[in-house]
């Protein structure tokens, strides 16, 4: 290793590896800097059991940027997905709701529930798809500053005016809805199935701490329809050998463009002399320059951690206490010595290799919510499980499972007590809940590893353990992400850059906020 | 032939009447209540005592309207006490906000010096955001679709006046917006009270709680209508109805015809040249045009021919949501009810605006969370008024006229039905008020509920929703109704 670099890259997760990968192929001399002893962040795979490979936080792709796959030519790299079919949802009167790929077969099921909801679905698929067409682009755009009067400004919000304008009318009005509406209420326009709605809507909730009748949580269902994997719209899937083979592969090409990546190497704080960034200093001492670092840590960890707030401007330090992690959600990782036997679908089968929502009803997701208003997890929690050894065997032993469990709502901030005191009852409600659908679960577990909020915070440096490194609410989107007027990858830190799911577009395993920024850094060059 | 034939005659109605009279325009008005007024009316509790029978505040009225058309000379005479609102705490404590910045701030420092100093910086934001966003109110909203010329000179002046605001506050105004009430109001201040007083604004008659994302936009529109986080309490002397008489006299001083008893039954637009409106009577009046005061789903799902409209703008007209979470609870005192938070005669004036009672901002929370599972709330938030306090024509002397809006009590009850449940709700909101004034129990000797059922029933408000539709982000400005 060296110790003078172009770039050094800040915390070694899906983004900073996309964005070294990036900056390399342009030429600079990058160094990764990653705190654990594995790569990927939150979207890593560990062997958290013997033989149990878990993705130990985030646990399914749809998101990652095809334009980041074909750049960076990831299936060279070992990156394959596998398909997730469907979502299978149990209700407590025995009955189900099981969605799948096929189309036809979706249908038919909404048939049973409704005949009114089948025919809606139809006319929600299309008008979503063309919304999701609307939007896309703006994914991998720089936010434009709407308070500036430059041209390049101009010409972002100009564009997407056009665009707009371009829209049939009723795709006009829907978009609008979907920006500002709760997901049940815009739901409410389409179906009557209070399952179908329940089950859509928790796409909207999730790592926020809204519920699903909370304004703003409609436009997140748009991402169910603008996850593509080959080109396909709306498929969600497994990478094999778990999402830490994504940043693995991603990884390797940054490597191959001359990436240097240093695991174990956590940062004390980020040199800046003059109001401008010129290096970091390892908590062992180490000290490396840089031409210009990039973090993709969330604002708190580069700020006040990383530069410390007496050396900030007063109104950005005001703007960073505003941005608002608040986490909402917790992890459960479960091994499992066979499959669970859902009471509404017996037996195993195809309904177990996909998604598993705990979402019964509208009701029940909002009352959910409710508690964590008050401080309390959820006594009843909205989960939805993947069994990824179903699709993937490598990750468990022959006839063994892994059981991955995303549960909402696990406020950070609880009124009574503390995480370290109450991880155990929260991993017994989790099971308690999935045993009323699949009462089996308790006897199949060999292992259990529990996170929550509080040890994503400690474990995997998300503040306040919040998933998308803050949340992903309206006014903390686009040109408001993350703080007014810093939308642009850049800060108040002359050649410090933010490539986290902290700035545009968000989180998600999408990989555009590392490519984006990259994409500005490089233009920024000359003035650097 | 009419020009213009008014359906409803509210306060809009009437104010719309009077400008297309001014204009030369013949107009005519059919209210479908022996007397004007919509929910901006005067009613007698017994004998003696008047309270203005749902709203009982102004919002504040446009002050253009009452010079335009000359209302004072109708008889029109606004009164508007020193505080604006008194927040109480069940301990006795209270917080009031007055019509005088400074004065407000110094109230405010008895619980926090740092919110003191905070509050005047607020206002003054509001103010300068407030100026910005008034011309939006006295605008057409402009077509998304196919923008005239002149909506994109109105936009183009609007973007002029954001510009003028200056970076802070551009940035402040694009993000309160989607905002919930109670996170921008944690960012200002820290006493509880305070907070919750200033969210209230923003959940006031709406199907929302604090935590609910869109509900700064309320105080935004509150700083639009008066440039002030916390609306004056405005009151109309002799009771609200003597707002929508006086616009009546205006109108009639301007050839309007207004016409009571005359309820409507269709509008038929088969014509390419004129609509025809009939009513109840079977009698039938042809105009130029037809302007409904009415909410419009019942303007366009009860009087209109279906095959009349476009079956795509029925469907939105359906999704429309215009479901009421709001009752009115009038009361008649026999004396001021002794509040806590009053400990002596000379404070009386405290309790002469608006009341606010709902401590903490999880208190309106759990207020709302009832209503989302079709439950009134146990401990409802209240905005009351004792009218009789500053205008004593609406009491007989020592005597009292209470008004009270209680929150949340949604239009669809999941068990029984308003009926049953008037009464225990009735229950509720007297017993919450008896923890602030208590012997309230002693002084009332009359009281009448209006639950959303009666303002469906009796006011014509569909769903009983106080707007006439929600106020939400997705339901405002260029996108209301539809």
């Amino acid at each position: 290793m060296n110790n003078k670099y172009d770039v050094v890259v800040i915390g070694g997760g899906h983004n900073g590896l996309v964005n070294a990968a990036y900056l390399a192929r342009a030429g600079k001399k990058v160094l990764v800097l990653e705190r654990r002893h594995v790569l990927g962040g939150a979207a890593v795979t560990e062997e958290v059991f013997p033989g149990f490979k878990f993705s130990v936080c985030s646990y399914v792709v749809s998101l990652l940027r095809p334009e980041i796959i074909r750049e960076l030519d990831l299936p060279r790299h070992g990156l394959e997905i596998l398909p997730l079919d469907g979502t299978f949802t149990p209700m407590p009167n025995g009955d189900h709701l099981w969605r799948v790929n096929d189309h036809a077969r979706t249908r038919r099921e909404i048939a049973r529930h409704s005949r009114l909801d089948a025919e809606a679905y139809d006319e929600y698929g299309k008008a979503m798809i063309e919304m999701a067409h609307f939007v896309k682009p703006v994914m991998s755009m720089m936010p434009p500053d709407p308070t500036s009067l430059k041209p390049a400004d101009w010409k972002n919000l100009a564009f997407m005016g056009r665009r707009f304008q371009k829209l049939p009318a009723d795709d006009k009005y829907n978009t609008v809805q979907l920006m500002t509406m709760s997901a049940v209420d815009f739901l409410d326009q389409w179906f009557e199935t209070d399952v179908l709605k329940a089950t859509m809507s928790a796409s909207g909730i999730i790592g926020t701490f809204l519920g699903v009748r909370s304004p703003g949580t409609a436009y997140v269902l748009l991402h169910h329809y603008m996850g593509e994997i080959d080109g396909a719209f709306r498929s969600w899937g497994f990478a094999r050998g778990g999402t830490g083979a994504i940043s693995n592969s991603i990884g390797a090409a940054a490597r191959e463009a001359g990436v240097e990546i240093l695991t174990e190497a956590p940062i004390a704080r980020i040199k800046v002399k003059n109001g401008k960034a010129i290096g970091v200093v390892l908590e062992n001492g180490d000290e490396i320059q840089a031409e210009v670092v990039s973090s993709s840590v969330d604002p708190r960890l580069t700020f006040t951690k990383m530069i410390g707030n007496e050396n900030l401007p007063d109104d950005f330090c005001a703007d960073l206490d505003r941005y608002k992690y608040r986490g909402s959600s917790g992890k459960v990782n479960l091994a499992l010595a066979g499959l669970p036997d859902f009471k509404a679908m017996p037996g195993p089968g195809a309904h177990l290799r996909g998604a598993i929502s705990i979402s019964p009803g509208v009701e029940y997701m909002e009352r959910a919510y409710d508690e964590a208003k008050y401080g309390r997890f959820s006594r009843r929690p909205y989960i939805d499980m993947v069994i990824p050894s179903l699709t993937d065997p490598s990750v468990a032993p022959p006839g063994k499972h892994v059981m991955s469990c995303f549960v909402q709502y696990a406020p950070y901030n609880l009124k009574e007590g503390s995480w370290d005191e109450k991880r155990d009852e929260f991993g017994e409600t989790v099971i308690d809940t999935i045993a009323e659908h699949a009462p089996n679960i308790r006897d199949l577990i060999i292992d259990r590893q529990v996170l929550t909020p509080l040890d994503l915070e400690r474990d995997f440096g998300l503040s306040e353990g919040n998933i998308f490194q803050g949340e992903l609410t309206l006014e903390q989107l686009f040109f408001l992400r993350p703080v007014p007027g810093w939308a642009q990858y850049r800060t108040p830190i002359k050649n410090l850059y933010m490539c986290g799911s902290a700035t545009h577009p968000g989180g998600g395993i999408m990989g555009a906020p590392g490519r984006n920024a990259a994409l500005k850094m490089l233009k920024d060059w000359k003035r650097i | 032939m009419h020009d213009i034939v008014i359906i409803g005659g509210g306060h809009n109605g009437l104010v719309a009447a009077c400008y297309l009279a001014k204009a030369g325009l013949r107009v005519t008005v059919l209210e479908r209540q022996e007397s004007v007024g919509g929910g901006a009316v005067t009613e007698e509790l017994e004998p003696g005592f008047r309270v203005s029978s749902l709203d009982h505040a102004t919002g504040p009225f446009s002050k253009s309207v009452v010079s335009d058309l000359d209302l004072g000379r109708f008889g029109l005479e606004l009164l508007t006490p020193e505080v604006q609102l008194l927040g109480l705490t069940p301990d006795g404590e209270s917080l009031a906000i007055f019509n005088d910045t400074e004065r407000t701030a110094k109230e405010i420092n008895k619980f926090s010096a740092r919110d003191a100093n905070k509050y005047a910086e607020f206002a003054g934001c509001f103010a300068r955001i407030g100026a910005v966003l008034s011309p939006l109110l006295s605008m057409t909203p402009p077509s998304l679709d196919q923008p005239s010329a002149g909506e994109v000179w109105q936009l183009g002046k609007f973007g002029l006046a954001f510009r003028g605001l200056g970076k802070k506050d551009e940035y402040r105004l694009l993000r309160w917006g989607p905002m919930a009430v109670a996170d921008l109001v944690a960012e200002w201040f820290e006493t509880e009270l305070l907070r919750a007083m200033i969210a209230a604004r923003g959940i006031s008659g709406a199907s929302a709680g604090p935590w609910s994302a869109g509900t700064s936009l309320g105080l935004l529109w509150q700083a639009a209508l008066g440039g002030s986080p916390i609306a004056p309490a405005e009151y109309v002397k002799g009771g609200l109805g003597n707002l929508t008489q006086s616009l009546s006299k205006a109108a009639e001083s301007f050839g309007v015809e207004v016409r009571t008893l005359s309820t409507v039954s269709r509008i038929d637009f088969s014509n390419a040249d004129r609509v025809s409106i009939t009513l109840k009577t079977g009698e039938s009046l042809e105009a130029r045009a037809a302007v409904s005061n009415a909410d419009p789903k019942s303007t366009f799902l009860q009087l209109v021919d279906p095959v009349d409209l476009d079956p795509n703008f029925l469907s939105k007209l359906r999704n429309y949501r215009a479901v009421g979470t709001v009752a009115k609870i009038n009361l008649a005192l026999s004396a001021l009810p002794p509040f806590k938070a009053i400990k002596s005669d000379d404070n009386l004036t405290r309790l002469a605006g608006r009341i606010h009672i709902g401590p903490e901002i999880d208190y309106l929370e759990r207020a709302f969370d009832s209503a989302k599972y079709g439950e009134f709330s146990p401990h409802p938030f209240l905005d009351i008024t004792i009218p009789s306090l500053s205008d004593p024509t609406l009491a007989p002397s020592g005597k009292h006229v209470m008004s009270i809006l209680a929150q949340f009590a949604p239009y669809k009850l999941k068990a029984g039905d308003w009926a049953t449940n008037e009464q225990l709700f009735a229950d509720a909101v007297i017993d919450t008020l008896s923890h602030y004034a208590p012997g309230i129990k002693d002084v009332i000797t009359s009281l009448q509920v209006i639950t959303p059922v009666d303002l469906e029933s009796n006011y014509g408000l569909t769903g009983g929703h106080i707007h006439h539709g929600e106020q939400a982000l997705d339901q405002f400005f260029t996108f209301r109704p539809l």
